[in-house]
C-alpha cells in the first residue's frame, strides 16, 4: 500500500481515509461530510474536489447522486476582497 | 443597461457574441484567462483529411468577427456572483457591476480530479493544464511525464505534448478503487479508447473500434501496452503513488489485472518530472446554481447540467447556456450552440429580422449535425441524452416560459 | 535558460520573438516574455514552487493552470490571492510565494 495518506480535499489537505471514516460512521451527506471535514471548504470553494466528495458519498451508502446538486454553490463563487464586495474595482 | 453579458470567451460565448452583435444587440463579453478563446486556445488536432486544425487560430477569427461587430470583450474579470432584478441581471465582477437583459453563462467545464497519493507535489498537473501550457504559453510542462488517466482527451493531449517536444513515458491508469471510479478498471476504458478508433494509427484500436468487445478488448489487451505515435498505453499497469519530496521524481506503478486489481510483485518505480492527472471534464455550473437554475444529472453530458431546452433557455427568463456547460462535448458543437443562444437571445429582445426565425431553427439543426460529424464522442449516447434532457424541460417550463 | 520554451513546433510554427521582461520571486529576478503568465513565466524558468500549505506546509505549483483550483496563488506587489495562471507577468513585478502561517496567526484568526 502507499505509504503517504490520499489526500482528497487539496486546499485543506483532507485525506480519504477521514472522509471515508465520516461517512461511515454518520451516513451523511456530501453537505454533512463537508462542515464536519472542512473537505470543499477551502480556497477553491470544492470546485476540484466535488466530484470526488459526491462520488466517495454514494459508493459508501450515504446520499445518492439526484437531479439536485449535492454541494450547493454559494455566492462568492471566487475569492474577492471586501474592497471588491463594496463595489471597489480590482 | 447594455443588451447582452456573456460569462466566458470559448468557442460558445464568441459564437454567440457573434450572432448576437449580426442582429444589432450590445454585447459585453467577460473571462477569466488573459486571452479570449477558452478551451479552443490550447486545441490542436488532425483531421481525416491531414489538415491541422489549431486552436489559436480559430480563436482569433471568432475574436476578430466579435470585435468588427462591436463586442466589447474583456479580459482577467472574474464574475463572483450573480442576480436578477425584475428584468435585469446583474452580473458582479472583479472589475464592476454590469446590467444586462439577458444574460449567457458560457462557462465551459472544469477537471475531474483522481487523488492519488503525492498529487499536492509541484509538478503534478491536471492534463488540461499541461495542454495549456504547451500549446497557447509554449513552455514545456517538463521533460518527461507519466499521464494518469486513459481517455479520448487525455490520449490526444498526450500526442500534443510530442508535438512540443516532450517525451511522455506512459499513459496509464490510475490506482483501482473508490477514488478513480471506472478510470480504474481496464474494460471501461478499453470502451473509452474505442470511441477514438477512426483517429487512431494503431491497427489494433483502428480495427478494435469495429469488432472487439470492451471486454474482449481488455483481456486480448497487450500486458505491456501499445503504441499510439509512439507513445505507451498501458490500460494494464495502474498508477499507486506519485514520488518525490519537493517535487515530482517518478510514479510507482503495478501491473493490473483484466478487471483492474493489483497483481502482487510487479510493482516498480519510473521516473518523471511531470504527472498528468485526466480524470475528465464535467460541465461547470457554479454561476447557473447560484443563479438559481433548475439541474438535471445526466452522466452522459459530464454530471449535473442547467435544465434547458434546444433554444439554449434555461428556466429562468433570460439566462441562456451554451457550451460545455451544457454538457461536455466537442468545440465545434460549443460554437453551433452559441450561435443558437446569440439568435434565441435576439429573438426575446425582439432583434431578429424577417426570417431570423427560419435561421434559429436552422442553427439548431446545425448543432446536431455537428454532434453527428464529431470526430471524437465523448461520451455514447449523448444525442438521445440531449433529446431526453429537452423532453423534460418542455415538460415543466413549456407553458411558464414567454414568447416560446 | 529558458530551456523549457518551446521553440520550435511542427504545426504551431516557430515562437515569435517576444519583448524580454524581469520580473522577481521571492527577490530572485528572472527574464520572462512579455505575453507570458507568472507561472508560464516561472515555470519556463524551471521554478515548479509557488506556494506553500498554510497548514501543513507542503509545496505546492500549479495544478489546473485555468483559475479553478487556487493552488497557484501567490502574492504580487503586495496583493494577497493572485492566481499565478491567469495574471500576465509584467516588467519588474514583485512576486513572493505564499508561506506557511505560524502557529499563531492559523490560530488566532488573524487570517
Amino acid at each position: 500500500m502507499s505509504e503517504k495518506p490520499t489526500i482528497v480535499c487539496r486546499c485543506e489537505e483532507i485525506t480519504m481515509e477521514e472522509i471515508q471514516e465520516t461517512i461511515e460512521q454518520f451516513h451523511c451527506s456530501s453537505r454533512e461530510v463537508k462542515l464536519r471535514t472542512r473537505a470543499g471548504m477551502g480556497s477553491c470553494g470544492g470546485r476540484t474536489c466535488r466530484s470526488v466528495i459526491d462520488r466517495l458519498v454514494e459508493e459508501l451508502g450515504g446520499a445518492t447522486v439526484s437531479n439536485e446538486v449535492p454541494l450547493s454553490y454559494r455566492p462568492p463563487v471566487r475569492p474577492v476582497s471586501f474592497g471588491v464586495l463594496g463595489g471597489a474595482k480590482e | 443597461m447594455i443588451d447582452v453579458v456573456i460569462i466566458g470567451a470559448g468557442p460558445a460565448g464568441l459564437g454567440a457574441a457573434v450572432a448576437a452583435a449580426e442582429h444589432g444587440l450590445q454585447v459585453c463579453v467577460v473571462d477569466e484567462f488573459v486571452k479570449p478563446g477558452g478551451r479552443l486556445l490550447g486545441q490542436l488536432h488532425e483531421e481525416p483529411d491531414g489538415k491541422w486544425v489549431n486552436g489559436i487560430e480559430e480563436a482569433q477569427k471568432l475574436y476578430n468577427q466579435a470585435i468588427g461587430l462591436g463586442v466589447d470583450i474583456r479580459c482577467g474579470i472574474s464574475v463572483y456572483d450573480l442576480r436578477k432584478l425584475e428584468n435585469t441581471w446583474c452580473v458582479y465582477t472583479t472589475d464592476e457591476m454590469i446590467e444586462s437583459k439577458c444574460l449567457l453563462l458560457a462557462t465551459g467545464a472544469s477537471e475531474t480530479p483522481i487523488p492519488i497519493p503525492g498529487w499536492t507535489l509541484p509538478g503534478v498537473m491536471s492534463i488540461g493544464a499541461a495542454q495549456v501550457m504547451g500549446n497557447v504559453h509554449r513552455v514545456k510542462p517538463g521533460e518527461k511525464g507519466i499521464i494518469i488517466g486513459v481517455n479520448v482527451l487525455s490520449v490526444a493531449i498526450a500526442r500534443e505534448l510530442q508535438l512540443c517536444g516532450v517525451h511522455v513515458e506512459s499513459i496509464l491508469l490510475p490506482q483501482p478503487g473508490l477514488l478513480a471510479g471506472s478510470a480504474g478498471n481496464p474494460e471501461k476504458m478499453m470502451e473509452s479508447l474505442l470511441r477514438l478508433s477512426h483517429l487512431a494509427p494503431s491497427p489494433l484500436i483502428r480495427m478494435g473500434g469495429k469488432w472487439v468487445s470492451p471486454k474482449l478488448g481488455a483481456r486480448l489487451f497487450p500486458k505491456n501496452g501499445f503504441k499510439m505515435w509512439g507513445i505507451p498505453i498501458q490500460l494494464r499497469k495502474a498508477a499507486l503513488e506519485i514520488l518525490g519530496d519537493n517535487q515530482v521524481e517518478g510514479v510507482r506503478m503495478a501491473e493490473v489485472s483484466a478487471n483492474g486489481e493489483v497483481l502482487p510483485g510487479t510493482e516498480k518505480t519510473v521516473s518523471a518530472d511531470f504527472v498528468c492527472i485526466a480524470g475528465g471534464l464535467t460541465p461547470m455550473a457554479e454561476l447557473a446554481s447560484v443563479a438559481g437554475c433548475s439541474f438535471c444529472y445526466v452522466p452522459e453530458l459530464g454530471g449535473h447540467v442547467p435544465l434547458h431546452n434546444e433554444f439554449m433557455q434555461t428556466n429562468l427568463a433570460g439566462l441562456y447556456i451554451a457550451g460545455n456547460i451544457t454538457g461536455v462535448e466537442s468545440a465545434k458543437v460549443a460554437r453551433a450552440q452559441g450561435k443558437v443562444a446569440g439568435l434565441s437571445m435576439a429573438r426575446e429582445l425582439k432583434a431578429l429580422v424577417y426570417g431570423g426565425n427560419e435561421k434559429l431553427y436552422a442553427a439548431v439543426e446545425e448543432v446536431t449535425e455537428t454532434r453527428r460529424n464529431a470526430l471524437i464522442q465523448f461520451q455514447p449516447g449523448i444525442e438521445e441524452a440531449r433529446k431526453e434532457l429537452h423532453r423534460k424541460f418542455d415538460e415543466t417550463y413549456k407553458q411558464k416560459l414567454v414568447s416560446i | 535558460m529558458n530551456s523549457m520554451r518551446v521553440n520550435h513546433h511542427p504545426v504551431l510554427g516557430d515562437l515569435e520573438t517576444h519583448k524580454e521582461i524581469k520580473i522577481y520571486f521571492d527577490g530572485q529576478e528572472y527574464t520572462a516574455y512579455e505575453g507570458d503568465t507568472i507561472a508560464s513565466a516561472l515555470l519556463a524558468s524551471g521554478v515548479r514552487t509557488l506556494r506553500f500549505h498554510e497548514d501543513k506546509e507542503t509545496p505546492r505549483g500549479i495544478y489546473c493552470n485555468i483559475g479553478h483550483c487556487f493552488e497557484c496563488r501567490v502574492k504580487v506587489d503586495g496583493k494577497k490571492t493572485v492566481r499565478a495562471c491567469l495574471t500576465s507577468a509584467e516588467n519588474h513585478m514583485q512576486i513572493e510565494s505564499c508561506k506557511a502561517l505560524s502557529a499563531s496567526e492559523v490560530k488566532g484568526g488573524t487570517l
